[in-house]
């Protein structure tokens, strides 16, 4: 009979967990989009100013994201448990997500804040997260075109740590090459008038619930998927004779 | 050559789906010669490229410990640091089903690299020694890539003993080979046996376990289910040592469906499996 | 250490006999220019100067992709790949013999793309040709330790043809950038680069230390 193998069961503290965060998440949500709502229409930029809430709350998700997942995959490294390298995929693609959104939402200010025709802009912040889609694109690729679920864990683990040191490196040499940040504007930088810091904050926190919810979420998907794997491949084996 | 004793307890290697090793325990002596038995998919190459270095167990301990007066711990239990395992490499050669040589380069050359590669002594009179020694000396300036299975196969075990390693892993070394290439084969690894060396061969034919080692260890699906040796126990009933009976056992577990009733088998003193 | 000069040694010799990544890389590069040539408008001498770094080191990466998707499919045959995870001590020494072996072939390719490239498009690359080697030198050893690493990660992959370049590009852009930066200085005249040269060698460390480091994990099986 196989023993447990696996660190200590974290069922239980991750199911306690989802429950807080979904909790809080029903709180939240209904304020943040009142705030949202009843925030005050910016006299230059419309209501398209509104995304201020929503695009960098975003950056939360995206960034850690893959700090999560570099994390999960040193210590994947380091100890061999299964249980790490869900994690790792929970942070790839729950980062992903947010990081898509980001790169939606941005054009989407972006057009709004300088007019017709600037749906991209070489703002430092925005190159830098269409950098962390790539590297987040590679590392499902690598996942996926890997053979060998623990020769996968194990490169896609390498190439988060990888991934999360190139993150600060581009940061560095983005604003090196200041001249890509045209316009004398940052989107990032826009000063908060009065009335958009409480939208704002309530904002910061709902979206950065919301990512702990979803990737503890996905955690437990992928450790209830491992271990129907493993009991399926349990009762493959058949009855051994052991000792 | 220190002689370098091997120890596992509990040695495990699991991702997933996939279970190759499930609690496997062992001590295999310094100049033992061991033979691994099972069929395929028992986790018999799992095993064997955890002694050489080559994988770290997912759990449990195993140790390579070098006996030079004072035993000195080489090895490392799943999760402690890995200093080990690099020096382990050093002290085994490893014959696997491929050959690991490099076609363009010729006999010689290839034979260097390795020896370079391992830290051992490259020098020019050494490896022509070495060639010498199984058979290839008038071969050493051709390039591999026109060898025959027979040559690129002595070639490999040349590669893997150039640096006087005390443990040799052979990984179905008789596959492709036909019956004189075998037979010479069996004698040179007889011949590197004698000098004291730990010679540990993984193999689906029995016969040739039984020719070369003194004891056998026979997995099925990732656990160590017999431990055959060529010395009975007293009052133990031991499966004979010899080729038909393994082939017996081995089919057996081959069949697989639940077979109860004992074997005879002397599972007691490994320690069996470790469920 | 012993074992990272075995390798170089190892790598430029079979290199040299079978000549198979070094035709493969030059052949791209060459082809690579004559089609950029063709997509523009014909040129003045010396128009296309605005142009040159962008286009050379566009070049410069693709061919370098090919050289890199190639240094492991050797190991491959025959299973040397075991050899070198077998190898005793630190493996990351193995991993500087190999990107060393690739630093010399891609450096090579590169003077002879330049050359063509001069040629093609008329654009005095002798302004400050110091500064460039130096560029492209230093460029090189970034391109050629993230490359080696991820090579080695995606060459038993079936895909790995297209997983090296999605794999490898997001980490070359940063040394894209300030070599594009830097040859425009050199071609301006300025003598070594230096605003671009910094950037890259902080680069070049950050990713030979990863992937000094991080080279054990991936022999592992």
């Amino acid at each position: 009979m196989a023993a447990p193998h696996s660190a200590p069961d974290p069922a239980d503290s991750i199911q306690r967990s989802l429950r807080v965060l979904g909790w809080l998440l029903v709180l939240l949500s209904p304020a943040y989009a009142w705030a949202v709502i009843t925030a005050p229409i910016d006299r230059v930029q419309g209501v398209m100013q509104k995304i201020l809430y929503v695009h960098p709350p975003l950056a939360y998700g995206a960034y850690l994201g893959f700090v999560v997942t570099a994390v999960a995959g040193g210590l994947f490294l380091w100890r061999q448990q299964a249980v790490h390298d869900q994690l790792a995929i929970a942070g790839a693609e729950v980062g992903t997500l947010f990081c898509t959104l980001m790169l939606i939402t941005g054009p989407i200010w972006a057009r709004g804040a300088w007019g017709p025709g600037n749906w991209w802009v070489w703002d430092p912040r925005l190159t830098l997260t269409l950098l962390l889609w790539f590297v987040y694109l590679a590392y499902l690729l690598l996942r996926s075109f890997t053979e060998g679920d623990e020769r996968a864990a194990r490169l896609a683990s390498i190439y988060g740590i990888l991934g999360v040191a190139l993150i600060p490196l581009n940061y560095w040499i983005i604003d090196l090459a200041g001249g890509r940040a045209q316009h004398p504007e940052n989107i990032e930088q826009g000063s908060l008038g009065a009335g958009m810091g409480m939208p704002f904050l309530v904002g910061n926190l709902t979206l950065f619930f919301a990512f702990a919810y979803l990737l503890v979420l996905r955690w437990r998907v992928g450790l209830l998927q491992n271990a129907l794997a493993e009991a399926e491949a349990e009762a493959d084996r058949g009855p051994q004779r052991a000792a | 050559m220190t002689p370098v004793r091997l120890r596992g307890e509990g040695v495990a290697k699991r991702f997933g789906r996939v279970t190759a090793l499930r609690g496997i325990d062992f001590e295999i002596e310094p100049g033992e010669a061991v033979a691994i038995l099972g069929a395929n998919g028992a986790g018999k190459s799992t095993l064997l490229r955890i002694f050489a270095g080559l994988s770290r167990p997912s759990e449990g301990r195993f140790e390579a410990i070098r006996e030079v007066g004072l035993a000195e711990r080489e090895g490392g239990a799943n999760g402690s640091a890995d200093l080990a395992r690099p020096d382990l490499r050093g002290a085994v050669g490893y014959v696997g089903h491929a050959t690991l040589l490099y076609g363009e380069l010729t006999a010689r050359e290839n034979l260097a690299f390795a020896a370079r590669l391992q830290g051992a002594d490259a020098s020019p009179a050494r490896l022509d020694g070495l060639l010498a020694e199984l058979g290839l000396q008038d071969f050493s300036s051709r390039r591999t890539g026109t060898f025959s299975r027979g040559m690129a196969q002595r070639l490999a075990i040349a590669r893997a003993i150039v640096h006087e390693p005390s443990v040799l892993l052979l990984d179905e070394p008789f596959t492709g080979l036909d019956a004189g290439s075998a037979e010479r084969l069996s004698s040179q690894l007889s011949g590197l046996r004698a000098r004291g060396r730990t010679l540990i061969v993984v193999t689906h034919d029995p016969q040739r376990g039984v020719e070369l080692a003194d004891r056998a260890l026979v997995l099925d699906r990732g656990l160590l289910v017999a431990h055959v040796a060529r010395q009975a126990r007293p009052g133990a009933e031991d499966v004979p040592f010899a080729a038909e009976a393994l082939q017996a056992l081995l089919a057996r577990f081959a069949q697989s469906v639940g077979s109860t009733g004992s074997v005879g088998v002397d599972s007691a003193d490994a320690g069996g499996s470790g469920a | 250490m012993n074992a990272a000069w075995a390798l170089l040694w190892k790598d430029l010799v079979t290199e040299w006999r079978s000549r198979d990544r070094l035709v493969a890389m030059v052949v791209f590069s060459f082809l690579v220019v004559v089609v950029f040539q063709f997509a523009w408008p014909p040129m003045e001498a010396g128009e296309m100067t605005r142009f040159a770094p962008g286009v050379l080191w566009v070049t410069y990466l693709f061919a370098a992709v090919i050289g890199l998707g190639r240094t492991f499919a050797l190991e491959l045959e025959n299973d040397a790949m075991t050899a070198l995870a077998l190898a005793p001590g630190t493996r990351g020494w193995l991993f500087l013999g190999k990107a060393g072996a690739t630093w010399v072939l891609i450096t090579a390719v590169q003077a002879m793309t330049a050359f063509v490239f001069a040629l093609f498009f008329r654009v005095d690359l002798m302004t400050g040709v110091v500064g460039f080697a130096t560029l492209v030198a230093v460029a090189n050893v970034g391109i050629c330790s993230i490359g080696t690493l991820l090579s080695a990660m995606s060459v038993r992959s079936r895909f790995r043809e297209v997983l090296l370049p999605v794999l490898l590009i997001p980490t070359l852009i940063p040394i894209l950038t300030s070599a594009v930066v830097g040859t425009t200085a050199t071609l301006a005249g300025e003598g070594l680069p230096f605003a671009a040269l910094q950037p890259l060698i902080v680069i070049d460390g950050v990713y030979l230390i990863l992937s000094f480091l991080l080279f054990d994990f991936v022999l592992d099986e």
